[in-house]
């Protein structure tokens, strides 16, 4: 993805919960707070689960949000995404002059600054308002027209040909400039002055109320009488104002008020009489109409259609398209004389040339407090003035899970010398990993070991188990081993209190902190956890079963990923890699044979991915290089090519928390006992670690 | 009969009837007083469910016309949309995705993908739902909502009316999960659904039209008479296959070379090629007798470039002329320059069929001008009359300069060839030969059996059609009698039976219009009903509404507000 590797994203438990359908019966779905992974069992979410949150599917990128995005309700006790608050607008400001709008302007205003702010069309870079010429007469500088120019890309609105009177109110001038040229030519030259000429306009009394004797051919003859055209503004309020004296003129005509239909009936005097008859007759209207008056003398009128231009009736021309196509194969026009979509977007809808591109006002921006959906508590509250940034409420999520982030391991240089020793098989791993941990460009099938800390910002101490996929969703199959699922992080005590006890016990607060984590994760863990324990001694080994590193609010676990390999052949990397591949893949069995037989199983027994094969025949035979072979020269048909994005390595983890609230006071022994008036908490979301990119 | 409209004769020809907040003093009408606060439909005063409506206060309603590809959005009594807002994969991103600003990622070569699903990363929804997510669908439309009240409307979501212009036929999924999401994300107190066509009919100040909806997906040509809904007929020969058509076309100009890549892949830039296609594609909005035989005869299988010669002198220059575009293989550094004709070949491949004999062709890909032609001729003939000159064009398609005029055109070639008769064949010719010999012996006939149709002439072509026997200048007697009568009021004779193209401002502005004028639609949910029972609570009785089971065009004429139907989504 975007971001720079590794990040992680976090998924809102609302995806979860469908959009329930009245029509249906309510699905529901397991939310995934439900799980209960109090029992000693590390992994059972994902097998409690409906299934495993896939990131790489499409509606992911609808649930997934950077963790600072994120919100939390302190009565929900749930992460709060942008999908489950509702917002109110606080005020309306324009983001380039700051000024606010008063909330009974913006729309009249349609939405966009009422000031000098304006965009480029163009590029969209903001435009300045400059004069064009600066004549010093006197003492005093007597400044010319002015025109609103642009930075960037040196556009001007004397390319439009516009110019503006004075220099302030530029959005007003704009206006009567566009409003009373009906379409705009682009050799016209037009200043302020000229355009208040009664002759530009367009309407006139007698178009209104057009002769008799004229009307039998006007339809005819519109096109070719040359009143100018309406640009669609004034077409669409010549069109209401059509319809309303038509809508009028049928439903309250005056010969027979009585004989309307219902439409506004009541607004004439004669409608008295059958007011004061309405509860004498039954409620119903049909009857009190069929009652009150006998027959309608006359019919209804019937509205007709718009007949006129000034009615709003447009009948082109029959060579305009014709012009048109002349126009655009011009040589003055070419690809550039013509308006990208970008640019169109927002102006007129008959805007097709770079000529007819008008300056745009800035879009009016919105401060918005933002409330629980559920329980209407607010979350977000800002300061009311458009310039302060500050913020009356904000419960950001982060304050209240833990903000994870991860990095690769890259073994010291000490670690790596040593290293050798125990296992001498697998020095070239550590050594090339130190050298190689490029996370834009992981080789498949090398294991990488990162760390992941979740860094608590509560003051109570939290209890966290992860959970994953032994293997990644997808085609590109990464295994992935969490090799401490099960920790606890510290509170986010005063750091001056740590500071103190730092000073008196040293060496005892750390020890007593990986006691407890063992404590609490040796039951989960093999015995064989104590033995290769007994590998620490070489310090900063990966191992199972332990936290990496724990600090005052943060612990650091480790994760080993062995990336997939991408169905695209791997040909040429993979068989120089050959005696790295022979050794890794026994020591990640092993590791996950540690953590949990449970998981490893799985990852075999759905051994439905053709990486999988290629993995295990890698670890049979080196000469299963062959068949993989083959395989990649089947990966030229369609449906095996690469995705977008499907090289990226992303991991889905399953995060439940559990802590114990309002016990900030003692926390250090609160830790794994739970008294009686504390209220027990949990929250359990998913969360995508982004690792890198996969390559060949 | 629970509204007065079903007690009287003409009410029928009255849809729209409306009490609006303005008072109007048009030319005639005698003094009354200002309706100020009777904002919906007086005939439900009585019911209950139209007092809560009343009660809320000027927020003007929020229109959203949604079309397979683009949200357009903004409020009543505005001439044209606030935005319009796609769903493309750019936008379908994770919140914090920001490659789509990172221009430089552009100069790697495009993936060749298969045209379906390079158009299809772009649409909101396919009609056909079977391979469809529709939580997908629920979450997209859920953000493209959010978005646009957050940026563009800026107003408080949920808190006023909310108005949808549809296509007249939605799965009901689609429509159910559209309508769940909205009133189970936002409060909308009550939700108006109205139909494309008609609206785009009210935007051009009509009130029967042809609208010809050239959209992304799907071509659909609707008779649209007083408002309903008369004829309908849809063909796939719409934007997306031009588009990819163009994208193909593209693809074999960066890659000339390379003749190996296979037919159905394209290889260019989605957006580029949308550039390419919304600058640069057109049509020949006249086409010689020969050219124009194109739809319905046979020619050579592939788009020759001499085609082009055949184009009148007024554009043979235009033909000639060279453009240049950006390179499909590196844009903004190189251009490469193709005629200008080059590109109006996936008009004429896409949309008129051309070199695709007419037997070939299945029911649902016929050529534009057929299926103008068809549901013209499906309409009838008093309402084909006055349909035909008040066609409209609508649709992203409706913007290739010379489509029009080409449609129109071809319309006119095939009324000319054929009549208004969808009888054709060697068999049925002679039998015409036959009668028209021993007619002969009668009456002087038509010169032709096709009723020639000229555009300054009167006369409908529906008589000439239907009556043989019949005079042109057959005067009406019922007719003159009722232009006799309301004399004072419009001595104009409706404009029928020649090709008239009229201009509409959209739908949206339609939808914008009628909304503004207080008119309600005829289906309107409410928040309350509909969450209790979904789409299922929408009563199917049509027959209670007081309305013969035709296509609706949408609007409420009255009637009983505590049930609500889909009308014709029903």
């Amino acid at each position: 993805m975007s971001r720079p590797f590794p990040y992680t994203y976090i998924s809102c438990p609302c995806a979860n919960t469908p959009v329930p359908d009245p029509s249906k019966k309510r699905r529901s779905r397991e939310s995934p707070q439900k799980s209960n992974p109090d029992q000693p069992k590390p992994l059972v979410p994902i097998d409690d689960e409906d299934e495993a949150f896939d990131p790489r599917s499409p509606r992911a990128n609808f649930s997934l949000y950077p963790p600072e995005q994120l919100l939390y309700c302190e009565d929900c006790h749930q992460i709060k995404c942008p999908r489950c608050i509702t917002e109110e607008i606080v005020c309306w400001y324009c983001p380039n002059c700051l000024f606010e709008t008063p909330s009974s302007m913006v729309r009249s205003e349609g939405n966009r600054c009422a000031r000098n702010c304006f965009n480029c069309p163009s590029c969209t870079a903001p435009l300045s308002v400059s004069t064009l010429e600066n004549v010093v007469v006197g003492g005093t500088s007597q400044q010319g027209p002015w025109v609103l120019s642009c930075g960037y890309c040196m556009w001007s609105t004397l390319d439009i040909g516009i110019k503006f009177d004075k220099p302030t109110n530029i959005r007003t001038q704009l206006s009567k400039l566009t409003e009373a040229t009906p379409v705009r030519s682009r050799q016209m030259s037009r200043t302020f002055g000229e355009l208040k000429s009664p002759l530009s306009t367009y309407s006139s009394i007698d178009e209104h109320f057009p002769p008799p004797g004229e009307t039998n051919t006007k339809p005819e003859d519109s096109p070719e009488q040359p009143t100018i055209p309406l640009n669609s503004d004034a077409r669409f309020n010549a069109l209401k104002n059509f319809y309303k004296t038509q809508i009028s003129a049928t439903s309250s005509s005056p010969t027979d008020p009585l004989g309307m239909d219902f439409g506004a009936g009541f607004s004439s005097p004669g409608a008295l009489n059958r007011i004061m008859s309405l509860y004498t007759s039954s409620s119903r209207l049909s009857s009190l109409y069929g009652g009150a008056n006998k027959k309608p003398k006359t019919r209804p009128p019937v509205m007709r259609e718009a007949l006129t231009a000034s009615e709003g009736l447009k009948i082109p021309a029959p060579d305009a398209e014709e012009a048109l196509i002349q126009r655009i194969a011009g040589p003055d026009c070419g690809w550039d004389g013509l308006a990208s979509l970008e640019q169109r977007s927002f102006q007129s809808p008959d805007a097709r040339f770079v000529e007819d591109l008008l300056p745009l006002p800035v879009l009016l921006r919105t401060k918005r407090s933002k409330r629980c959906k559920s329980c209407k508590h607010i979350l977000v509250k800002p300061e009311l003035k458009p310039q302060s940034t500050r913020f009356r409420i904000r419960l950001i999520a982060l304050s209240y899970i833990p903000l994870p982030t991860l990095r690769p391991l890259n073994p010291g240089p000490h670690a790596a010398a040593v290293l050798p020793t125990p296992a001498g098989s697998t020095a070239p791993t550590t050594s090339t990993s130190t050298t190689l941990t490029n996370l834009d460009a992981l080789s498949p099938l090398r294991p990488i070991q990162l760390l992941l800390t979740l860094k608590n910002h509560m003051f109570d101490p939290v209890r966290v188990t992860l959970a994953t996929p032994s293997v990644t969703p997808g085609r590109v199959a990464s295994k992935v081993t969490i090799l401490c699922p099960q920790f606890d992080i510290g509170a986010n005590s005063d750091v001056w209190d740590e500071a103190l006890q730092g000073a008196a016990a040293a060496t005892p607060a750390p020890g007593t902190a990986t006691a407890t984590a063992t404590a609490t994760t040796t039951p989960s863990t093999d015995p064989r956890g104590s033995r290769s324990g007994g590998l620490g001694v070489y310090e900063k080994v990966a191992e199972a079963g332990k936290v990496w590193d724990k600090g005052r609010n943060w612990t650091t676990v480790v994760l080993e990923v062995v990336p997939g390999t991408l169905p695209g052949g791997v040909r040429p990397s993979k068989t120089k890699k050959y005696p790295v591949h022979d050794n890794e893949p026994d020591t990640t069995t092993t590791n996950t044979n540690k953590n949990n037989n449970n998981n490893k199983k799985k990852a075999h027994n759905a051994s439905d991915s053709d990486n999988d094969d290629d993995e295990d025949d890698n670890d049979s035979d080196s000469s299963a290089d062959l068949p993989a072979l083959d395989w990649t020269g089947q990966a030229d048909d369609p449906g095996q090519k690469l995705q977008p994005d499907e090289d990226v390595l992303e991991i889905p983890v399953f995060v439940h928390m559990e802590w114990d609230s309002e016990n900030q006071i003692d926390n250090e022994q609160a830790v794994g006992r739970s008294s009686g008036d504390t209220v027990k908490r949990e929250l359990a979301y998913w969360m995508v670690l982004g690792v890198g990119r996969i390559v060949q | 009969m629970t509204s007065a409209s079903s007690s009287f004769a003409f009410d029928d020809k009255r849809p729209i009837s409306m009490s609006f907040r303005h008072s109007q003093s048009g030319g005639p009408s005698s003094p009354h007083t200002p309706q100020h606060h009777l904002r919906s439909n007086n005939s439900s005063f009585a019911s209950s469910s139209s007092a809560s409506t009343s009660f809320r206060g000027e927020e003007d309603a929020i229109i959203f016309e949604f079309g397979s590809r683009w949200l357009r959005a903004g409020f009543e009594g505005e001439s044209s949309p606030m935005c319009v807002v796609g769903c493309g994969p750019e936008e379908s991103r994770r919140v914090g995705d920001y490659r789509g600003w990172l221009r430089n990622s552009h100069g790697t070569e495009p993936p060749s993908v298969k045209a379906e699903e390079w158009t299809g990363a772009y649409e909101l929804w396919k009609m056909n739902v079977r391979d469809m997510e529709l939580g997908l669908i629920e979450d997209k439309i859920e953000r493209m909502f959010r978005e646009t009240y957050n940026k563009y409307l800026l107003t408080d979501a949920g808190t006023s009316r909310l108005v949808l212009v549809l296509p007249s036929i939605m799965p009901h999924p689609l429509l159910s999960s559209l309508l769940s999401t909205l009133f189970s994300r936002w409060r909308f107190p009550s939700i108006t659904l109205l139909t494309t066509a008609p609206m785009a009919v009210i935007a051009a100040g009509m009130r029967s039209a042809l609208v010809v909806d050239i959209g992304w997906s799907e071509t659909v040509v609707t008779g649209v008479y007083e408002y309903r809904e008369i004829s309908l007929k849809r063909s796939t020969r719409a934007m997306k296959l031009l588009l990819q058509d163009t994208g193909r076309l593209l693809t074999r100009l960066s890659n000339n070379s390379a003749a190996s890549q296979p037919g159905d892949e394209i290889a260019v830039n989605f957006d580029l090629c949308e550039e390419v296609a919304s600058r640069f594609l057109w049509c020949q909005p006249t086409v010689s007798p020969k050219g124009s035989l194109g739809p319905s005869q046979q020619q050579v299988a592939e788009p020759q470039e001499s085609d082009v010669d055949t184009a009148n002198q007024g554009l043979a220059s235009v033909s000639d002329e060279i453009v240049s575009l950006p390179s499909p293989s590196a844009p903004g550094t190189a251009y490469i320059d193709i005629p200008y004709s080059k590109l109006t070949e996936p008009v004429e491949g896409v949309l008129f069929a051309k070199g695709v004999p007419d037997c070939e062709l299945d029911d649902e890909e016929k050529p534009l001008p057929l299926l103008v032609y068809n549901t013209l001729l499906s309409l009838p003939p008093d309402v084909r009359g006055t349909c035909m000159s008040r066609i409209i064009f609508i649709g992203g398609g409706s913007n290739i300069p010379g489509i029009r005029q080409r449609i129109l055109n071809e319309v006119a070639f095939l009324v000319q060839q054929h009549g208004w008769s969808p009888v054709r064949g060697k068999v049925i010719e002679q039998q015409r030969q036959r009668l028209q010999t021993l007619r002969l012996s009668q009456a002087p006939p038509p010169a032709d059996l096709t009723p020639e149709v000229s555009p300054d002439s009167p006369k409908s072509p529906t008589e000439t059609s239907t009556s043989e026997t019949q005079d042109e200048e057959e005067i009406d007697p019922i007719e003159q009698k009722i232009r006799r009568n309301n004399k004072d009021k419009d001595t104009v004779p409706p404009v029928q039976g020649v090709f008239r193209e009229v201009e509409s401002l959209g739908s949206w502005a339609g939808a914008s219009l009628l909304t503004s004028l207080k008119t309600r639609g005829l289906v309107e949910i409410e928040r309350e009903k509909y969450l209790q029972h979904g789409l299922a609570g929408a009563s199917r009785d049509l027959e209670t509404h007081g309305h013969a089971p035709d296509r609706r065009s949408g609007l409420r004429t009255g009637g009983d507000r505590s049930s609500w139907t889909l009308a014709g989504w029903g």
